[in-house]
């Protein structure tokens, strides 16, 4: 086989460029990340009713979703600080009454429509794994 | 933290490293079963064949043993009046269990409460507060069920008039059958939270013990309100406590923990009791550890500090038992842990720690 | 296949194995809390591969250090993120050694990204979300690092085999 040829190994100033390249896109990617994550961090909200998964939902914009589960209207929230069922027609109002949740591994449940919202991403080596009670 | 730990030990593969054991992907997944939400988490290559496996079991015992479905064995069972019916190997089990609690806890557990639970409307969420003289009725048929018992046949009589209700022992049992399912698959690591029943299968996937919050009874709306946080590992642990359900009535609270006593929601003193137990010492007098946890927490609620104290000495003290440790939270604001349970207290809580031998 | 390639090959092949072993005595994340940072030092093997022997060789390389780290480790998921990194970091860094003003440093550099890109790719397809994106930014200014040293390396081994048997083929 033939010898190829014996490489630059000394840094060249075009290599500025390719580290250039490198860095813009580390920037890119931050920003991307930044403004969809926001202050909750990478946490997404999944919808399941059922056990079924309707929907899932970022944090990153205010929004405001409509879900109807087991013959019930809920009225759901979404926005960068949290989200939080703001209606609903089902007889206990438990899901109302969670309030705003934000952090990874918090839930919103709805009983009676059989509706789980769960918030899934990173929340910390401190978290709480499950909850007695 | 589930996807930065999977993503952590999924990079961590890459050159073969050898601290951590592999395949850490995880499944979780939520089912609505036995009137309250689960959420079932398991790790490794089989972590996804473990949970829906698990939730098959927790969908056929519901059921089963529901007593708002009219076709379950205990729907049947309570409408057999007095009658011989054939069921199925769970309902046998936990009604075996059930009478040996009762007679364990001197009737401070009680699965014939099914007549007073439904009198206080917590069946069918149409609360009310009963009568006194229609509870004194009520409380002439319960207790001692005059059960029989053909195994052989997977028959049960039990005399007409009563009526079960496994509402405080059926969770803690279905959680045991989960730990079968976790250990039939070989999984390492997983949790599953079944109302107020935990299992916390092996330990988190980074060997640590799974950390397990403890809901403070004063900030139940809060679902980050923990009066302190439990590490487990490969064990059971249930909670009963005042707040779980309740309703309140020209300024009066009553909630669903019923005193078989007095037919009147247990005054013991207690806010809430978690019963913690290990899931390897299999094979005691209870070999269930799950359903024995979930039946104790409720008894040792009515009894109160003083009696649940001294029952776990006693009970602990039979070497053919499963030994069980205890967290009380009390009215007047202490946390009392027994044995080496691992509690931190939140500060913040404002409970005062107590431990106890 | 020539013998003498095979053996060559082979001998490669090991030499990367050993890398990546190597690499878990320097935890990177002990520095950096970031989990998943590697040095990727079995780039070394890849990118003087494909300077010495060629695109065609240095795949074989790689494709059997994959296969090879994965049997190791004993499961398939490490194949995907080993194989999509150290694909991604190939394929870049044959298109960039074309170009002869880069040194072998700048190749390096742009592998050691392509590598975390490929790695962050495998563990979105693991995990079915686009959780791992957001590592993406802090591994690609990590690979800035990663791949200078990985160069640097490169090129002594380079200067230290320059007049030996193995180069002159």
């Amino acid at each position: 086989m033939s010898l190829k040829p014996s490489p630059e190994l000394r840094p060249s100033p075009w290599d500025a460029l390719v580290i250039l390249l490198i860095a813009a896109l580390a920037l890119g990617t931050l920003g991307l990340t930044w403004l969809n994550g926001g202050a909750s961090g990478q946490v997404t909200a999944v919808i399941s009713v059922d056990g079924e998964e309707i929907d899932r939902a970022s944090l990153g914009t205010k929004e405001t979703r409509v879900y109807q589960a087991g013959g019930y209207t809920l009225t759901v929230s979404f926005s960068p600080d949290g989200v939080q069922v703001l209606s609903s027609d089902c007889p206990t109002q438990d899901c109302v009454h969670t309030g705003t949740i934000r952090r990874g591994g918090q839930s919103i449940i709805c009983l009676p429509a059989r509706f789980v919202l769960v918030l899934e991403g990173d929340s910390g080596p401190d978290a709480v794994d499950a909850v007695l009670g | 933290m589930k996807r930065y730990l999977a993503l952590f030990l999924l990079l961590a593969l890459l050159t073969g490293c050898g601290s951590v054991s592999p395949e850490k992907a995880h499944e979780s997944i939520q089912v609505i079963a036995m009137d309250t939400p689960m959420l079932l988490t398991a790790y490794g290559e089989t972590a996804t064949k473990a949970v829906y496996a698990a939730e098959d079991v927790i969908r056929e015992l519901d059921a089963q043993l529901s007593r708002t479905n009219p076709e379950s064995d205990v729907s049947r069972l309570n409408a057999a009046g007095g009658q011989e019916i054939q069921v199925g190997k769970a309902l046998q089990i936990l009604l075996g269990m059930g009478l040996d609690c009762a007679a364990a806890t001197d009737g401070a557990f009680d699965i014939t409460m099914a007549p007073i639970i439904s009198a206080w409307g917590f069946t069918e969420d149409s609360f009310r507060v009963p009568d006194p003289s229609e509870l004194e009725t009520l409380l002439e048929s319960i207790h001692d069920p005059g059960m029989t018992l053909v195994t052989a046949r997977d028959c049960v009589q039990i005399t007409e008039g009563y009526s079960v209700d496994l509402g405080g022992i059926a969770k803690g049992y279905a959680a045991d059958r989960v730990a079968e399912v976790f250990e039939e698959n070989g999984v390492e690591c997983a949790t599953a939270q079944l109302g107020g029943n935990v299992l916390a299968w092996g330990s988190r996937p980074d060997g640590d013990p799974w950390r397990i919050g403890l809901q403070d009874p004063n900030r139940p709306d809060n679902p980050e309100g923990f009066a302190g946080v439990l590490a487990l590992s490969n064990a059971f642990a249930v909670t009963s406590g005042d707040y779980q359900r309740f309703f309140e009535q020209d300024g009066k609270r009553y909630h669903h923990i019923i005193d078989p006593a007095t037919g009147y929601p247990a005054d013991s003193g207690l806010r809430s009791v978690t019963v913690a137990a290990s899931c390897e010492d299999v094979g005691g007098t209870f070999d269930l550890p799950g359903a024995m946890c979930d039946a104790f927490s409720t008894a040792l609620f009515v009894m109160g500090e003083e009696k649940a104290l001294a029952f776990r000495d006693e009970w602990n003290a039979a070497p053919s038992n499963t030994p069980f440790d205890l967290i009380l939270i009390t009215e007047d604001g202490r946390v009392v842990v027994t044995g080496d349970l691992d509690f931190t207290l939140d500060e913040e809580s404002g409970y005062v720690l107590e431990t106890v031998s | 296949m020539k013998t003498r390639e095979l053996t060559r090959c082979a001998l490669l092949t090991a030499m990367a194995l050993g890398l990546s072993y190597l690499e878990n005595f320097f935890p990177l994340s002990a520095a950096i809390p970031l989990p998943g940072v590697k040095l990727g030092l079995a780039n070394i093997v890849t990118l003087f591969a494909l300077y010495a022997l060629g695109p065609g060789q240095a795949l074989l390389i790689l494709l059997a250090r994959c296969l090879l780290g994965a049997m190791f480790a004993g499961n398939a998921n490490a194949l995907l993120f080993s194989l999509l990194g150290g694909l991604g970091a190939l394929v870049v860094m044959a298109l960039l050694s074309r170009s002869r003003r880069l040194s072998v440093y700048g190749v390096s550099t742009g592998g050691a990204a392509a590598h975390n890109c490929g790695q962050i790719l495998a563990a979105m397809l693991t995990l079915g979300g686009t959780g791992p994106l957001y590592y993406l930014p802090v591994l690609l200014g990590v690979s800035l690092f990663t791949g200078g040293l990985t160069g640097f390396l490169t090129a002594c081994l380079f200067r230290a085999l320059a007049h030996t048997h193995l180069m002159k083929g």
